[in-house]
């Protein structure tokens, strides 16, 4: 991994599959290695806690989900969006999204898939009697028909030229209505039955989901007959597992142990570019992070080539503003962000700062390097003179103070890029009333909502630039690195990651390199 | 007879006072701890969302109505329903059961077979190099951390040596390494302390006794030793039995086996006050039946300890 230069990370995340990540040393026996294996076998840092695609938006969870359940669109490692259930979509006006639903396509019980469960999955998200864990996700949906089999209208209250994405992204899984409306919310949960390439067989909680592949898959059957979704939640034996050789892939791989993996001669790493930032987001409401002065130096003080080198083993990029590379208007030419420690010090003076303490509350391993990155950023700030603190909080305290809003100064968000544009990423979260709504500017709020509900993507183009803009000057986050999310395979396995964490096992981009 | 009746029934009834102060404090401490709801929920999810949710989970009653439904229902066997994995919060534990007996069941059993006789050998073979050996080991077994075992057991012997699968359930093979990992400070403390039990006995004069009315020495150990050591031995293996069957975090976690602590400490962090206190119930109930099992093994060994 450390012979990959920054300028090849910087190519893109398309470009950075598996090959690049490969030490050139070791890419010619990679090609030698080959399997009669049946059976994938993958290791992830926890178990799910359900099988109801509408129910939680985990990361483990989703993990198993997108392959039991097909989306009407699927997004690809590509970053672009593919026919999955729907064959093709159209808009007809600026509020009617008309879907083409793919025929001949079967549920794993046998019953045949057509546009009625496509609408009844949908309006499942928000229905008040199912109470699903997804209710907000399409809350731009006026109503959906269903004139035939193969047709599904969607009217929106606003034209929302994000409704594709949205469908392709979690609380858009398709899930039987026959089945779920026969069997139960409960029934359908234990025994779930879906589209995708893999059925259900068993699941042991905290041990391991059987899955077998689904023969009748309208995308072809996957190149294996089993499937197994284990749980190792240490890292360690995780690794072991992998360099043994009794799992195929392992998730989750921290980049300062990438060395070790592609070091074996049977295993090797394979990341995509994160969709999405590692951010210190900011309460701007608390003195002295309520003046902009103070957040660009900050900001600038911050040696984010260091973090990417040291912390990070290379394996991410320095952001260049609150948009993701790879996403819809991620401006090209904007530089990234600039680490200056004498123009720190001059804001901070120039901002009035008299030493007042400010608190970066930390979580230890939620996100990869956190609380290492929290105590380097400190180092950096205490350099130009600011009195830096570090707190270390519990996960499940993060999360009730990310929902009464009330963290003392700065703390770590890792927005995933929800629809590969800064609307479910940035705008998202720091829309007003957003979770993480601490700061309020009248022109960038007018510009997001403009945007949000615009189909002229050369206008909203010029919002996020714009938008851009005063984010760099108020910074209610500052940005640190967008990482990759790195795997570990087996080198007889060929498969893309998906960046935005999305884990899909199909016949495009998984195969077992065969003698 | 009638003595064995009351003793019983004095045990039962402290035994259900200890069962309902264990359920309250853990009632309370997960009430204290937090808020379940933040982390069911996606972070982008609208107060009105969480409040919602709140509301369906009856977490919005006050606390004495919340805890009034809690005992009530736990008088009727019910736990409630895991906030976490939507189900019966005891049908969820019990799936979790048959792995942690396993796994409990085979660590007390090397604890018992290895370190009991380990511990009689190097006391009867004191200051030999076969005593400097296995104490030196014990030491090491009841002062390395857990984790730290665990690992360095999947380096060696299935990373390097090949031989054991590095981590889950399966079979016989699999449960080599956690249950050697687990087992460890028991077997440590069972067999220093069946040492230390024996040597004090070994002293005694009924030993000198027995020797000199030409006794074989397999005799005086097995028949006149063992069998007074064996007061404080029994006590320490029940404990431990208690404490393997309780569930092992960190073994559980290390060589990702699927038993009651390892759901325990997740249901913690995900505040699934309902697995927790399901838990927690269990364990204590574990541990007052084995401790119980203990008073009557008592009686067994040592006459003076029956009720009279």
């Amino acid at each position: 991994m450390s012979d990959v230069t920054r300028r090849e990370m910087l190519k893109g995340a398309a470009a950075l599959g598996a090959a690049a990540t490969v030490p050139h040393g070791l890419a010619a026996p990679a090609a030698a290695q080959t399997t009669r294996k049946r059976e994938l076998v993958v290791a992830q840092g926890g178990d799910i806690s359900k099988f109801d695609p509408h129910f939680s938006t985990s990361s483990n969870d989703i993990r198993v989900s997108f392959n039991l359940f097909d989306n009407l669109v699927a997004r690809h490692p590509d970053g672009k969006l593919h026919p999955a259930l729907a064959t093709e979509w159209k808009l007809q006006g600026p509020t009617t999204w008309v879907f083409k639903i793919r025929q001949g396509v079967r549920w794993h019980n046998g019953d045949p898939f057509s546009s009625a469960d496509a609408a009844f999955s949908l309006s499942r998200t928000w229905d008040p009697a199912v109470r699903t864990r997804v209710n907000t996700v399409f809350t731009t949906i006026d109503r959906i028909e269903a004139p035939d089999a193969a047709t599904l209208v969607i009217h929106t209250k606003k034209p929302d030229p994000l409704l594709p994405a949205r469908l392709a992204f979690y609380g858009g899984q398709i899930v039987p209505k026959k089945y779920l409306e026969a069997a139960g919310g409960d029934a359908f949960n234990a025994k779930p039955v879906g589209t995708g390439p893999v059925r259900f067989v068993s699941w042991t909680k905290d041990d391991k989901i059987v899955l077998e592949a689904n023969g009748d898959y309208w995308g072809g059957k996957p190149d294996f007959d089993r499937m197994i979704v284990r749980a190792i939640p240490e890292l360690a034996p995780r690794i072991a597992a992998l360099l043994k050789g009794e799992v195929d892939i392992i998730t989750q791989l921290p980049p300062d142990h990438g060395d070790r993996v592609n070091a074996n001669p049977s295993t090797r790493v394979v990341g995509a570019l994160y969709a999405g930032l590692y951010v210190l987001a900011v309460n701007s409401k608390v003195p002295p992070l309520d003046n902009p002065l103070v957040k660009q130096a900050l900001s600038l003080a911050v040696d984010r080539e260091l973090i990417v080198k040291e912390l990070w083993r290379g394996r991410g990029i320095v952001p260049s503003g609150p948009v993701a590379r790879g996403d819809n208007h991620f401006d090209t030419a904007l530089p990234a962000l600039a680490y200056n420690p004498r123009a720190a010090r001059e804001r901070l003076k120039k901002a009035g700062y008299r030493g007042e303490e400010i608190v970066i509350e930390t979580t230890s391993g939620y996100t990869a390097n956190d609380k290492p990155m929290s105590e380097a950023i400190q180092g950096m700030w205490r350099d130009v003179g600011v009195n830096a603190r570090v707190e270390v909080l519990e996960y499940s305290v993060r999360a009730q103070k990310n929902r009464d809003r009330t963290f003392k100064g700065l703390w770590w968000s890792d927005p995933t890029s929800t629809l590969s544009d800064p609307d479910g990423m940035f705008w998202r979260l720091l829309s007003p009333g957003g979770p993480q709504d601490y700061w309020r500017h009248p022109r960038f709020d007018e510009l997001g909502e403009a945007a949000r509900f615009s189909v002229d993507e050369k206008f909203r183009g010029e919002a996020y630039r714009e938008m851009t803009k005063i984010f760099l000057e108020h910074l209610p986050w500052i940005p640190v690195i967008q990482p990759y999310e790195d795997y570990g395979l087996q080198k007889h396995v060929e498969w893309t990651a998906n960046p935005n964490q999305q884990f899909e096992i199909r016949r495009f981009n998984f195969r077992f390199r065969r003698a | 007879m009638r003595a064995l009746f009351v003793f019983v029934g004095r045990r039962l009834a402290r035994a259900l006072v200890t069962v309902w102060l264990v359920s309250t404090v853990v009632f309370v401490v997960m009430r204290l701890s937090g808020d379940p709801v933040p982390l069911l929920l996606p972070p982008d999810a609208p107060r009105s969302e969480i409040f919602r949710v709140r509301a369906e989970l009856g977490l919005d009653r006050p606390l004495p109505v919340q805890y009034g439904v809690f005992l009530a229902n736990v008088a009727r066997g019910d736990f409630g329903r895991s906030i976490h994995f939507r189900e019966p919060a005891m049908r969820v534990v019990w799936g979790y059961l048959p792995a942690t007996l396993e796994l409990g069941l085979t660590a007390f059993g090397l604890a018992v077979l290895v370190a009991v006789p380990v511990g009689l050998l190097s006391a009867v073979r004191r200051n030999s190099l076969v005593d400097h050996a296995t104490m030196g080991l014990a030491l090491v077994g009841q002062s390395a951390p857990t984790f730290f075992l665990g690992i360095l057991f999947i380096l060696l012997f299935s990373l390097k040596a090949g031989l054991l699968p590095t981590s889950g359930r399966g079979g016989a093979a699999h449960l080599v390494l956690p249950a050697l990992t687990l087992g460890a400070f028991a077997m440590a403390s069972v067999a220093r302390l069946t040492r230390s039990a024996v040597l004090e006995v070994l002293g005694a004069d009924f030993v000198r006794t027995a020797r000199a009315k030409g006794l074989a020495e397999r005799v005086v150990v097995v028949k006149h030793t063992l069998k007074n050591a064996a007061l404080p031995i029994v006590t320490i293996t029940g404990l431990q039995l208690g404490t393997l069957l309780g569930g092992a975090v960190v073994t559980e976690t290390v060589f990702a086996w699927p038993g009651i602590g390892r759901l325990a400490i997740q249901s913690i962090y995900n505040r699934d006050y309902p697995i927790v206190q399901c838990v927690v119930f269990l364990s204590a109930l574990v541990f007052i039946v084995v401790n119980f099992c203990l008073d009557l093994v008592y009686g067994l060994v040592d006459p003076r300890a029956r009720p009279r």
